[in-house]
């Protein structure tokens, strides 16, 4: 206890250090603090929005259709798979699709095309679609041949909204299937290959069309919290086990996206050690110095009888004291910055776009991991380096310290 | 560990002390045999250079031995490590430094009552000695004053009491009055000799100071690291 109150009226003596390192350690503290929300702002922003674009937080398909896409590798709608997902928390909402390929013909155009069989009312909640329509309208509710195709499509075809196209493709009977749909609308979803194939019309044309009856291909899910996700994920395998499926995260679906997100945090993670770098050298410097200055006063300490470790715990406890003060201060100061950062963002002058979405504006997060992190950080970086000057003052030999007694 | 029994607080045997400076040997201490009894209030003097810090360092186990043996209250300290040195010196021995060396930033009374916290000297026991013994080395009132709100003899009579308070079998004080005007000096000698009388605590000083050696009554005379003479008075 005397340690400690000696180790706090000595941070109060030496007020001009004192400020000194608690400046370095505040200056840390808030930036790393910053940096930690500015990230998972940024990044949860990004993977938000690329994941609402279309491939959702969580999708279900039948097993191996991943990796081979195949009509036939289809999940029914009449299983209890549904009544599962509805009843599982955290689930914002989810929509099924279905998919082929197949051609489609305007006049003397004819274009391959992705068809994709959407659910309009649960797509339209679950993703972002309705917001890439660029001319026309969505798919109505009772929408029945009707069809939405992509930008680059309809330069191919030369359609316009209003247009009838013919499609063929191949029915899960092995049947040929042809129809004709009314163009109600293009898409730009800023995937320039994506649109140049797109071809949507609803989920019960698109069974018709392919003879899938009450079969689909796909579900997409959206979870409630981004960071639930992979638990999510883990409670619906164990809970569709039974039913020969595969439930994967996103971060399995974009694999490209997730390892390019991966490898932008390590960027963090480096600035982060630089920091520590800037106060662990700031701090040693300081202590030392401290050090050095007070020789003489260790010296008295041990020869009255203070111990050597009992020296070593004062000036850890010196630093200790200003990194909590520190970190005090720097979660308050931080907490504000980055509930200013999260309100209103930063606006780029050049919007950039990853994976075909754009960004115009960045925006931090106020998370416990923001103050946490950081105040972990700041403490041990500063104890840890005090560790060596502290050695220093633990091993005072008193009678050189004082020269003579 | 070797233990010596007697009424004798410090006994020194062929104690050398060689120092390397820059690569040089110097030979501060050149076999000193000395013993000091309990009670004592003894003057070490001689000349600088003549090895008097030297020895009071080996003695207060501060400083270590080329060659010889020292024992300290029966305990033969030339052969403790770190640790059992600190705290055989927190038990044993109360310093008075030239330079006070007060702790800064605590209070005259949180100074004095260091050593026994250390030690682990209950709460109530630890006021009660110190409220004595500021009355003792006349600094009533002063308590709660830090080191540099007292004059300089006021922060010696802190040291002293600091060095009393926790009841040490020996006092070593190296040029206590060295820092002191003569009146200051000599009240506080004469207390130090006061409280020798009434404590029967052993006092050894190391001095250049005359008034330290009119009122010692042993006179130990080293001069080249050896004792040259040994004069004990009344």
């Amino acid at each position: 206890m005397v340690t400690l109150k000696i180790a706090f009226r000595n941070t109060l003596r030496q007020k001009r250090r004192t400020i000194l390192t608690a400046l370095t350690m505040l200056v840390g503290f808030i930036l790393a603090s910053v940096s930690i929300g500015w990230a998972g702002g940024t990044y949860s922003h990004v993977i938000d929005m690329f994941t609402r674009n279309r491939i959702g937080h969580i999708q279900i398909h039948a097993k191996g259709y991943m990796g081979k896409p195949s009509l036939h590798k289809s999940i029914s709608q009449d299983r209890p798979v549904f009544e599962k997902i509805k009843n599982q928390k955290g689930i914002e909402s989810w929509t099924s699709r279905v998919y082929s390929v197949g051609l489609a013909s305007l006049k003397e155009k004819t274009g391959g095309i992705q068809i994709t069989g959407i659910d309009v009312d649960k797509e339209v909640k679950t993703t972002n679609f309705d917001k890439k329509i660029t001319q026309g309208r969505n798919l109505s509710k009772d929408s029945y041949k009707e069809a939405l195709i992509g930008k680059g499509l309809s330069k191919i075809l030369l359609a316009d909204v209003g247009d009838d196209v013919i499609v063929i493709s191949q029915g899960a009977d092995g049947s040929i299937a042809n129809d004709i749909y009314t163009v109600v609308g293009i898409t730009d979803s800023g995937n320039e290959e994506a649109d140049r194939t797109g071809f949507y019309i609803d989920l019960s044309d698109a069974q018709n069309l392919l003879v899938l009856g009450k079969r689909i291909h796909e579900i997409v899910i959206v979870c409630t919290d981004l960071d639930k996700v992979k638990k999510i994920t883990n409670t619906l395998k164990s809970e569709l086990a039974e039913y020969d499926l595969e439930v994967s995260p996103w971060q399995e679906t974009a694999k490209s996206f997730y390892n390019a997100m991966q490898a932008d945090l390590q960027g963090m993670w480096l600035m982060i050690f630089v920091i520590v770098l800037i106060i662990a050298v700031q701090v040693l410097n300081s202590v030392l110095m401290s050090v050095l200055e007070r020789t003489r006063e260790y010296g008295v300490l041990k020869a009255v009888g203070t111990r050597p470790f009992q020296v070593f715990k004062l000036v850890i406890f010196e630093v200790s004291i200003i990194a909590v003060a520190s970190v005090l201060i720097g979660s308050l100061l931080s907490t504000f910055i980055n509930h200013l950062l999260s309100v209103y963002g930063i606006n780029l002058s050049e919007p950039f776009s990853y994976g075909g979405i754009e960004f115009n504006k960045l925006s931090s997060q106020v998370s416990a991991r923001s103050v946490y992190l950081p105040a972990i950080i700041v403490i041990l970086s500063s104890a840890g380096i005090s560790v060596i000057p502290a050695i220093r003052a633990a091993r005072t030999v008193a009678a050189k310290a004082m020269r003579s007694i | 560990m070797e233990e010596n029994s007697n009424n004798d607080i410090i006994v020194t045997e062929n104690v050398k002390k060689v120092y390397s400076e820059n690569g040089v040997p110097v030979h501060a201490v050149k076999g000193i045999d000395l013993t000091i009894s309990s009670g004592e209030f003894t003057a070490i003097v001689g000349p600088s250079g003549s090895g008097k810090t030297t020895f009071l360092n080996i003695i207060s186990g501060l400083d270590d031995v080329t060659e010889g043996k020292v024992w300290l209250n029966g305990k033969l300290i030339s052969s403790m490590k770190s640790r059992e040195l600190s705290d055989f010196r927190r038990d044993n021995i109360g310093f008075i430094f030239q330079a006070y060396n007060l702790i800064p930033v605590l209070t005259a009374e949180e100074n004095i009552e260091y050593i026994m916290l250390l030690q682990g000297v209950p709460k109530e026991e630890r006021h009660e000695r110190v409220v004595k013994m500021l009355e003792e080395v006349g600094l009533k009132g002063m308590e709660n004053r830090i080191p540099t709100k007292l004059s300089g003899g006021q922060q010696q009579r802190v040291a002293i009491a600091r060095a009393m308070v926790s009841r040490p079998t020996i006092i070593l004080a190296d040029e206590p009055t060295a820092n002191l005007d003569s009146k200051t000096g000599a009240e506080l000698l004469d207390m130090m000799r006061h409280l020798n009388e009434r404590t029967g605590m052993t006092f050894v000083f190391s001095t250049h100071d005359n008034m330290v050696m009119e009122r010692a009554r042993r006179l130990i005379t080293l001069k080249d690291g050896q004792v040259e003479s040994d004069e004990m008075r009344n």
